[in-house]
């Protein structure tokens, strides 16, 4: 038995399509908006329980702190069941434990780290550490990392050559806030180039270090040209004079980053020993080492020895032309302006304002 | 008579622990969230003592505290502050504040201080 009224089977080919289509595109639009609508409550229901949450967790962790005569055992293990029934509670908890852990020191932290373990959160990061999702791993060591919990080493191993940056990012990070005395010792178990930003984590991470700075040339042969450079950095930033002598032997490197690293750094502890090497290397280099080696020699050289590179710059290189100008009018004011100078050189349609 | 404390401070976890902890400590903590609403409270009522953060919404911390030092020379002050940099710090003592706290602090250390100054205006009264 048809539910449609008879007249509809007399209607035209068009008119069914129309009508068919109209109800379609209506239940869609329904759809559509009872989802909208039903998306809306729960994130209002999930918004309400977290600040209810907050307030809570507030309240146990200031009375867990500060209330001597707080049964803290029985405590955390009765509000854990009560309470933090869901992952999103317990992620909540975890954010509010490390608010509290930011803002407070002294025998605050070793409490903190007391009711991390008490309400269970270490056991539930440990479950994302060794789980498949990527976020839950990098989201677990940043908090270990913050909080100082040790974990399993092999866990964090396992994320340093992660196909997620930010899993080997926080790897990294957690290795050298946990480190006693060996902060770089994981560099050895990197397989996986070092990004610009997990360069400065490991800096900064180095700088607020308080045990003894590693040897950095331990990594100049590093199979990860990324880690030399590092090393390179970290040589100068940590005044490592006596690592001198294998910097210099990297101005012979392979990869051009290599070399123009340890010119840059060579340059910033001044020594100009090299410099007969760089005069030497210049030609066969790419003008941005070519540029590094013009500093080199404008900081810590002689105007003869700027004048031995000259037959090396090209009429064309005129980034190059104008530095090299610049430097010898450095070592001797009396030549003619830079800017008069290649005036000269290049025709008048080439000097354009942006290059002065 | 109990001490009474107003602390200014707009972080919600610092604030409440400041409360719960000043309260163990025996002290009446009045508590605001912003310099503007520390400023009207400090026309109608008396403290024995302002901690406050330099940071805040409204009215920014130094001008919180050459506001008290014009109106209320005799009340102590307190910061409680993430900055470390010494001009800040040096700043804030050249205006007047009794001592400066930087975070993350010690609660306890937090309570001596509290304790210390107040016994220093006790007896220099």
């Amino acid at each position: 038995m048809s539910i449609l009224p008879q007249a509809f089977e007399d209607w035209t080919i068009i008119l069914k399509i129309n009508f068919i289509l109209s109800v379609l595109f209506v239940t869609l639009a329904l759809l559509l908006l009872g989802t909208v609508l039903y998306m809306r409550i729960l994130k209002n229901r999930s918004e309400e329980r977290k600040k209810t949450l907050e307030i809570l967790l507030i309240d146990f962790v200031n009375n867990f702190l500060f209330d001597e005569e707080f049964d803290k055992s029985k405590n955390s293990v009765n509000f854990k069941n009560k309470h933090l029934k869901t992952p999103y509670d317990s992620k909540i908890a975890i954010t509010q434990i490390l608010l509290f852990n930011e803002n407070l020191k002294g025998e605050s932290s070793s409490l903190i780290k007391e009711l991390f373990f008490g309400l269970g959160l270490y056991t539930f990061l440990l479950k994302d550490l060794k789980g498949n999702a990527w976020h839950k791993k990098a989201r677990a060591l940043f908090v270990f990392n913050k909080l100082s919990v040790e974990v399993p080493e092999p866990l964090v191993v396992s994320q340093l050559n992660s196909k997620r940056e930010e899993a080997r990012h926080q790897a990294i990070l957690y290795f050298i806030n946990s480190s006693e005395n060996d902060p770089l010792s994981f560099l050895d178990k990197i397989d996986t180039p070092l990004t610009l930003w997990q360069q400065i984590g490991m800096e900064n991470a180095m700088k607020a270090y308080s045990g003894e700075i590693p040897n950095f040339s331990k990594w100049l042969n590093h199979k990860q040209q990324s880690v030399v450079i590092f090393c390179i950095k970290m040589i100068v930033d940590h005044n490592q004079f006596e690592n001198i002598l294998s910097v210099q032997k990297l101005v012979n490197h392979p990869n051009a980053r290599v070399r123009r690293q340890a010119i840059v750094s060579l340059r910033k502890m001044e020594i100009g020993e090299v410099l007969p090497v760089l005069i030497k290397n210049f030609p066969n280099e790419g003008p941005k080492i070519k540029q590094e080696i013009l500093k080199n020699i404008s900081k810590l050289g002689s105007e003869e020895e700027l004048k031995m590179i000259a037959p090396h710059i090209h009429t064309k290189d005129r980034v190059l032309k104008i530095e090299y100008l610049k430097i010898a009018r450095y070592f001797n004011p009396k030549l003619p302006k830079v800017k008069k100078t290649i005036l000269k050189i290049y025709p008048p349609e080439m000097n354009k304002a942006k290059y002065y | 008579m109990k001490k009474k404390i107003l602390v200014i401070e707009d972080n919600p976890m610092v604030i409440k622990s400041l409360e719960f902890k000043l309260n163990k400590e025996g002290y009446d903590v009045y508590l605001t969230a912003d310099g503007r609403e520390a400023m009207d409270k400090l026309k109608t009522e008396t403290f024995d003592l302002v901690l406050t953060d330099l940071m805040l919404p409204f009215v920014s911390g130094s001008q919180l505290i050459a506001f008290i030092k014009g109106e209320h020379p005799q009340v102590p002050i307190i910061v409680l502050s993430t900055a470390t940099q010494e001009d800040i710090i040096t700043d804030a003592f050249t205006m007047g504040v009794d001592d400066f706290i930087t975070k993350p602090f010690s609660p306890n250390e937090l309570a001596l201080r509290v304790k210390r100054t107040l016994g220093k205006i006790k007896n220099s009264n």
